[in-house]
């Protein structure tokens, strides 16, 4: 296998990308996300494997230089040895034949010989200028031929591609072109304005619905990351337990209330890095006088989550309302009923029957006091949100 | 919604300027006044923020020119697609980016996101903020430089993202492009990205001009010139 660099992204693939695949990241005009692929010729590299670049539109020195610019330095690219074919082979080609057939003709003779010379286990392809050259098909064949040609050896082949065509080319590459991964990532304005995020619109070896998650650059890496998950529920239903128990690093803002006991007076807030997402929770104070509030936290959220008291049935009429000003944001949602471990719980059925909310709606019955409880909610609230088409 | 002047009188006092999310195509022969044109047309007001994507002088020259127009440099970016190709170590900073080529379409894309990107984060202008949202205006110096490199129908598609990207951010795009120099099918694909179209041409040493595509401004040829940024209509 060979890993993306991304952790979160290897996970849903199954450890990263099998050898011999064929691997498009096509990226929206606009999107910084070249890093995807530096990241997998970094880890290529790291492994050992012998890679081969291809970047006509470049110079090696120009490249390298971009890289360590932008992404920092990366011991791996910089002291590894890579076989380049840069825009100075390019041009040679150009002038060299004259006829585009004659150009692919010579082009797909010098990647095999490199290949073999070199002993390539990955190629990496800068598309853009030879499929503007050849045409999609000419030009993902002058590859595909000699990963053909060298089956025994397994090549993979990686191409970053600027998708100016949308979907159309992305059907196209997987139905008649065969490849095994496309990966395609955009941006949106909404939920959350201007965000990147990357969808895997096709996997050859997992039977895996399509899924889109955010992510942002940090670090010199790509980071799957969720920028607002609001937790609601009614006064004391357990919202500042269960976000200081989810986050790394948390924050609440509970004082003393006239009535005894606890009260949140403004937003709870949590930070988590969880299978490689960088996460923000935001609890909301439960009291019906900060409601006007609530549209505004709920306007950028990728997701929701309504917790209710387990043993307070009096809580049910407000959870309603609550379940209402959810539903209005038309984003992923989950209902988790705490305190589970206490006794006279109320029943899920009827309490799903008097938030009247349908089946699809996933119902937890959890205590925020347990972690394994509060990750089990954000690991599928997680899932709710990277499979729901924004 | 925001009206960017144009500093020409004919079109201000009729429309009050351009509106937000105009994108105007300068058609104009070589040696003619349209690069002048193009950076008066683009020269941030106070308050705004211009953006150069320049595919045919570098960053340096372009600064000094917007200087001459009496532009605030710290409100002034550029992109730069000719430099990197022979200082490929040179860096990017907040305002002045660099691509490897005037082909690298993909790196273009991403260094306009970033310089929008940085200009709404407000560190754009060594700690000055201009208005919020930020009114920006974004100037192709030559469309001509990019149709050397690249197929029409791939710079028609990147150029029909850029301007919608422009219309969202309720930016003004300028975009010069030489009309001797390609047929009528690339100046007709290209015109339909378009709002405005200001055709330039030269007559006996004098720069005319002619503004098509914005209500109640003439269609009218025009005698104009063009010093410190400020555009001149003559009589």
């Amino acid at each position: 296998m060979i890993s993306t660099g991304i952790n979160g992204l290897d996970e849903m693939l199954g450890s990263g990308i099998p050898e011999g695949s064929r691997v498009l990241y096509s990226l929206e005009p606009g999107v910084d996300a070249q890093l995807f692929m530096i990241s997998t010729l970094s880890c290529a590299l790291a492994k050992k494997r012998s890679c081969l670049v291809v970047l006509p539109n470049t110079t090696v020195d120009a490249f390298r230089n971009d890289v360590q610019r932008m992404y920092g330095e990366r011991p791996d690219l910089a002291l590894a040895p890579v076989t380049f074919f840069d825009s100075v082979d390019w041009e040679r080609i150009q002038k060299s034949s004259k006829s585009p057939e004659g150009r692919a003709r010579e082009l797909q003779a010098r990647i095999r010989k490199l290949c073999r010379e070199q002993d390539v286990d990955v190629i990496f392809v800068y598309f853009d200028l030879l499929n503007e050259e050849f045409g999609t098909d000419a030009a993902t064949a002058i590859f595909t031929s000699v990963q053909e040609m060298e089956r025994e050896k397994k090549i993979t082949l990686i191409i970053e591609h600027l998708n100016l065509e949308g979907l159309q080319l992305l059907d196209h590459v997987i139905r008649d072109l065969k490849f095994d991964l496309v990966l395609a990532i955009r941006s949106s304005f909404r939920p959350f304005p201007q965000f990147n995020y990357f969808t895997l619109a096709h996997i050859s070896w997992a039977n895996l619905p399509s899924r889109s998650v955010p992510f942002i650059i940090g670090e010199g890496r790509v980071i799957p990351y969720i920028p607002r998950i609001v937790v609601t529920g009614p006064a004391s239903s357990g919202k500042s337990t269960f976000v200081l128990n989810a986050a790394d690093d948390g924050h609440s803002v509970d004082r003393k209330a006239q009535e005894g006991g606890m009260t949140t007076v403004a937003l709870d807030f949590g930070w988590i890095r969880w299978k490689d997402f960088d996460i923000t929770l935001y609890g909301t104070p439960g009291q019906e006088r900060f409601d006007s509030l609530l549209p505004s936290y709920l306007g950028h959220a990728m997701g929701a989550l309504l917790i209710i008291d387990a043993t307070n049935a009096d809580q049910l009429p407000r959870a309603r309302l609550l379940v209402e000003m959810i539903a209005r944001r038309r984003i992923p949602f989950a209902v988790a009923i705490n305190k589970c471990d206490l006794p006279g719980t109320l029943d899920p059925g009827l309490i799903r029957r008097t938030l009247a909310i349908g089946d699809k709606i996933p119902i937890y019955q959890i205590s925020a006091t347990r972690k394994s409880d509060v990750n089990f909610v954000l690991e599928s609230l997680v899932d709710s949100i990277t499979q729901f088409r924004f | 919604m925001y009206t960017y002047k144009s500093g020409i009188a004919q079109i201000d006092e009729v429309s009050g300027g351009f509106d937000a999310g105009t994108n105007i195509l300068i058609l104009a022969p070589p040696m003619s006044a349209a690069d002048q044109l193009a950076y008066a047309l683009t020269k941030p007001v106070p308050g705004e923020y211009a953006i150069v994507l320049s595919t045919n002088e570098r960053a340096a020259e372009v600064i000094d020119a917007f200087k001459v127009a009496g532009a605030d440099k710290r409100f002034t970016g550029v992109i730069d697609a000719i430099t990197k190709s022979s200082t490929p170590g040179i860096t990017d900073t907040a305002r002045l980016m660099f691509v490897s080529s005037p082909t690298d379409l993909t790196g273009i894309g991403i260094k306009f996101s970033n310089m929008i990107e940085t200009i709404f984060e407000g560190n754009f202008a060594d700690g000055e903020t201009g208005l919020f949202p930020p009114p920006i205006r974004f100037c192709v110096n030559s469309i001509s430089t990019l149709l050397m490199y690249r197929r029409l129908e791939v710079l028609y598609q990147f150029l029909h993202v850029l301007t919608a990207k422009l219309k969202k951010i309720e930016g003004v795009g300028v975009y010069i492009l030489n009309n001797e120099s390609f047929d009528e099918k690339t100046l007709s694909l290209i015109k339909q990205l378009m709002t405005c179209v200001i055709e330039v041409k030269i007559e006996q040493n004098v720069n005319m001009m002619r503004i098509r595509g914005i209500p109640g401004v003439s269609g009218e040829w025009m005698k104009f010139s063009v010093s410190k940024g400020q555009v001149t209509i003559l009589p």
